[in-house]
């Protein structure tokens, strides 16, 4: 009765490079700190609170000491995010920081980049090693020669530090990979980064793309199985019949790239047919009149074209849809960088859940992840860069905040030496040989440096190519900066020492900003220090919130009916975009589509992985499913190919070989793959050449209004290798 | 003083087949990487585009209230708690694999890998005792971020799953798998897909063994003797089998046996 069988596990046994129990992966040290602080026995025992790093949901743990070793993660009750339950990375996590794997000194290559020969070093040489390069390049160049790149965690703070004190504008994140789209849509309709969702309640969710089942975030995903249990109805649009279109009421496979021609048409018949909240629309918006002007043209008949989504389908959602109002929300979507057209989607749903007033109801105002509550070292004010960016924030791309910035458009303009030539990467936690779209550039510009230094937990593809590889302790070793959440600010502590030689990023980058002659810029100690000051106008000690796992703090009470835009309203119409010179309403764009013989790209999330980095998890790899590529059935026979036969992908950049996985669930003029695999660095014993890098022939195209990586937009052909 | 018994409910409906639970079970009881006492079953995705549905289940032991495994154990080396849990013991086991045989359910696993040398021929879910009699969930039950899978008392989740069904009789096929089944287990299954889809054998409602023990009862010192006969010829064969399967993986011959094929 199994569908994973013996046989299969013994496979994944030969795929993890040694069979080990998991608690006996690598003899761990003492856990001192903790024993100090009491919170362990004689023994060693005891469960210590902290915070998941597995993905940027971050939730809350209780960690099992025994003997000093961590043997089990549980999910902390009292953290929001984890409501005591963790999914399958959180619980995989300490194969994570028992990975065989870990890099423990730091690291300077002496063979050829890529070759993986490296000496072990101690901090002082390769932190001088450090700075002395990013000193010359800053001397010899500019400090605009140096790049800095790090992905969303808890220490960036102290990153963009070392970057802006440093003095160069440019900056690699991860978001233009993932969900620009989204935030500047938000932005520019309702004057906030991403307004938080409520599921109890609810009783018609309209989800697109958003694979709340596969792409987890433990205590959404858990709401919205409630909200489905309570007898919600949810639609689900999505080319793949992923996992959630399995708990959906309706999956409607709709043609990728034209969302928004879908959404135009909602917004065409609950205008037309006046179904919309006046109430709500006259009180708290501005511009309704003008996009009821500029609708007419999307009629749900105009849209079914497009869309191949039925007319009265539509017509039937959109009625559904305002029937259920205001207990109705319809979701963005998290990873929305999938066309040029992506950005004027996010608008339209934007505007759709705006039309029938759900705010205060399934939506509500959130704020950043800055709280007032806390306090942090004083510092001096940056030095003034004058030099562009070049990943053309805000020059070109004006509603880019700085913060997320245009990664694929900086790899380019480095490649390109425009506006001027790039000597130095400085990477932290971030793997973006994997993640950005035509790996043969990344690699190029990764070749064109004179200096690439990382910061890791273990040997990632870009530490791989790097010269200098600084080892970072993993999350279950070390202190963060606390994280705001609501009224309260969650601690992640080490529940071990660090193993090896390695250090939080707390103290890497003080220790470097030293040596840089920034020191000002790191008024601490050290990690507890730094929480000290941070917990200061608290009240609350560390020893406190070290033991319970957070502090508690006033919340600041803010009109929930007040919007950051230039009109304090929700902008159906943005006088942003429009002074701008940009459409002002959502308008359809055509993407273009696949020629006769090729397939759409798409990429998305499995349960088990996160981007480019988890796939070295023994644990994970242990229960994952074959990384191959999906094509439907119908495809597969007129192509003459079979389950599992290995299938060379091509498309305009690149070419890989991977094994088919024939299947239902997709529509025919798409194949699937799960991002993350296919890795270069042999320094990944788990995860080394398994499967196959979606990045090898995703081709680069940027949305010009909100940055976004066009990750659908790559169109392949595929043939029997 | 009644007795708490334990038992788990898993509703299909909710489950994601993120296989948390397997994970957390992997790492609470040290589980080898090339073994699972937790498995996933169901129908995948089951259809034609675009008219498609999914179901998975997962499943360990289901801890019957009249354990097969435990009455065509020849040697008691299964026993069943008054509060529901059935346990097995190494110490006792000869490895003749009646239990595997005899489970309805196909959870015993046959431990090739320790076998005869260790002693710990079979492997299966414990019911985490190390958990529940210190105020914890199971830890495949603790994880779920969807309360997919409950812990609680019998009596107790049978009754939710009945209010599950009747509030929500659309969404469910109106039966509670365990409840009767094999007269009794202490996994109860809940489920929108035919339970045969999911896997799950039909069993009448009286026990397999409530037949099997009468006759089990006289044949025990049979089976000691027989089984520690089959238990040799099984390990033996069992052995061969291992290297066999080992190689076909790694795609050579096993040893001894290249000169011989050529």
């Amino acid at each position: 009765m199994a569908t994973i069988s013996r046989r299969d596990f013994l496979k994944m046994g030969g795929a993890a490079a040694a069979a080990l129990a998991a608690g006996q992966l690598v003899s761990a040290p003492v856990a001192r700190a903790a024993r100090e602080a009491g919170y362990l026995n004689a023994q060693g025992d005891g469960e210590i609170p902290t915070l998941c790093e597995m993905c940027v949901w971050r939730c809350g743990l209780l960690a099992k000491v025994r003997d000093g070793k961590i043997v089990k993660l549980d999910g902390n009750p009292e953290q929001p995010h984890s409501k005591g339950k963790l999914c399958p990375r959180g619980q995989a996590g300490l194969a994570t920081t028992y990975d065989p794997d870990r890099v423990l000194t730091p690291l300077i290559r002496v063979g050829k980049r890529g070759e993986g020969k490296f000496r072990q070093a101690s901090w002082e040489e390769a932190i001088d090693i450090v700075a002395w390069n990013m000193l010359e390049i800053k001397q010899k160049y500019g400090p605009e020669a140096m790049i800095f790149s790090s992905t969303h965690n808890l220490s960036q703070v102290q990153f963009e530090n070392i970057l802006q004190a440093y003095g160069s504008p440019n900056y690699g994140t991860q978001r233009s990979l993932c969900f620009n789209a989204m935030i500047v849509a938000n932005q520019m309709t309702y004057g906030m980064e991403e307004p938080a969702r409520s599921y109890a309640g609810v009783k018609y969710i309209l989800l697109t793309g958003r694979n709340l089942a596969e792409a987890i975030s433990n205590s959404e995903t858990g709401e919205l199985i409630d909200a489905i249990g309570n007898g919600a109805k949810m639609v689900y649009i999505d080319p793949r019949f992923t996992k959630t279109a399995g708990k959906a009421d309706e999956w409607i496979p709709i043609r990728p790239g034209t969302d928004l021609a879908f959404h135009l048409a909602l917004l065409n018949i609950i205008i037309s047919e006046e179904l919309y909240n006046k109430d709500f629309v006259s009180k708290y918006t501005t511009g309704f009149d003008e996009l009821a002007a500029s609708i007419g043209e999307y009629t749900p008949e105009w849209a079914a074209e497009i869309t191949g989504v039925k007319a009265e389908t539509i017509r039937r959602v959109a009625k559904e849809f305002t029937d259920a109002a205001p207990n109705a929300l319809a979701h963005n979507g998290w990873r929305t960088s999938n066309f040029v057209n992506s950005f004027q989607t996010q608008r339209a749903i934007t505007i759709l859940n705006a039309l029938v007033g759900n705010w205060g109801v399934t939506m509500f105002p959130k704020g950043g992840e800055e709280s007032g509550g806390l306090g942090k070292p004083p510092q001096p004010p940056y030095p003034r860069t004058s030099a562009l960016r070049m990943d053309g924030v805000p020059w070109k791309y004006p509603f880019v905040p700085l913060k997320l910035g245009v990664f694929q458009e900086l790899r380019d303009n480095i490649l390109k030496d425009d506006p001027y030539v790039a000597h130095g990467w400085f990477i932290s936690r971030q793997n973006p040989i994997q993640s950005i779209p035509d790996r043969k550039k990344t690699l190029q510009a990764f070749a064109k440096m004179d200096f690439i230094a990382s910061v890791d937990v273990i040997m990632n593809d870009s530490s791989w190519f790097a010269d200098v590889v600084l080892p970072e302790a993993s999350y279950l070793e070390r202190y963060d900066p606390l994280m705001p959440l609501g009224a309260r600010a969650f601690i992640r502590q080490p529940v071990i020492e660090p193993q090896g030689d390695t250090k939080s990023a707390l103290w890497i980058f003080k220790h470097l900003g030293e040596r840089l002659g920034i020191g000002d810029f790191f008024q601490y100690e050290d990690e507890v220090d730094y929480l000290n000051q941070q917990l200061a106008p608290t009240g609350v000690s560390l020893d406190e919130v070290r033991a319970r796992g957070y502090v508690e703090f006033p919340e600041g009470e803010a009109d929930p009916y007040k919007w950051n835009t230039p009109s304090g309203k929700i902008e159906i119409k943005s006088s942003t975009l429009g002074n701008a010179g940009y459409a002002d309403l959502p308008v359809w764009e055509e993407p273009p589509a696949p020629k006769d013989g090729e397939f759409y790209l798409l990429t998305g999330k499995d349960a088990r992985q996160t981007q480019f980095g988890t796939q070295n998890n023994m644990l994970l790899r242990k229960y994952d499913d074959e990384p191959r590529i999906w094509m439907n059935s119908k495809s597969a026979s007129a192509l003459g190919l079979a389950n599992d036969d290995l299938v060379e992908v091509t498309s305009e950049v690149g070419k890989i070989k991977v094994h088919l996985e024939v299947t239902e669930a997709i529509r025919p003029d798409c194949v699937y793959m799960t991002p993350g695999f296919g890795h270069y660095s042999m320094g990944l014993h788990t995860a080394y050449a398994l499967g196959a890098s979606d990045s090898d022939i995703h081709v680069t195209y940027t949305d010009p209004v909100s940055g976004s990586q066009a990750l659908s937009q790559t169109f392949v052909t595929v043939r029997k290798a | 003083m009644t007795i708490k018994h334990h038992a788990y409910l898993f509703d299909a409906t909710r489950c994601i087949d993120c296989r948390a639970c397997m994970i957390s079970c992997s790492v609470e009881n040290k589980i080898e990487m090339d073994k699972t006492r937790i498995w996933v079953a169901g129908i995948g995705i089951k259809g034609e585009y675009p008219d498609l549905q999914r179901g998975t289940m997962v499943y360990h032991c289901m801890h019957c209230l009249h354990p097969d495994c435990m009455s065509a154990c020849p040697v008691r080396a299964y026993t069943q708690a008054e509060d529901g849990p059935v346990t097995y013991n190494p110490d006792l086991c000869i490895g003749c694999r009646y239990c595997m045989n005899a489970c309805p359910f196909g959870v015993p696993h046959f431990d090739y890998d320790k076998g005869l040398a260790e002693g710990a021929f079979i492997d299966k879910c414990t019911f985490c005792p190390q958990r529940i009699y210190n105020d914890q969930k199971p830890a495949c039950v603790g994880t779920c971020p969807t309360d997919a899978l409950e812990y609680g008392e019998r009596e107790e989740l049978i009754k939710r799953a009945h209010e599950r069904i009747a509030a929500h009789p659309d969404k469910y096929i109106d039966h509670v798998y365990g409840e009767f089944e094999n007269g009794g287990t202490s996994y109860l299954i809940l489920s929108h897909i035919p339970f045969s889809e999911l896997g799950l054998p039909n069993l009448p409602e009286t026990p397999v063994n409530a037949v099997s023990e009468k006759v089990m009862a006289l044949t025990i010192p049979f089976a000691l003797g027989w089984g520690a006969v089959l238990s040799g010829v099984a390990a033996g064969v069992a052995m061969h089998e291992k290297k066999k399967q080992a190689a076909a993986e790694k795609d050579i011959v096993p040893a001894g046996e290249s000169e011989a094929s050529k």
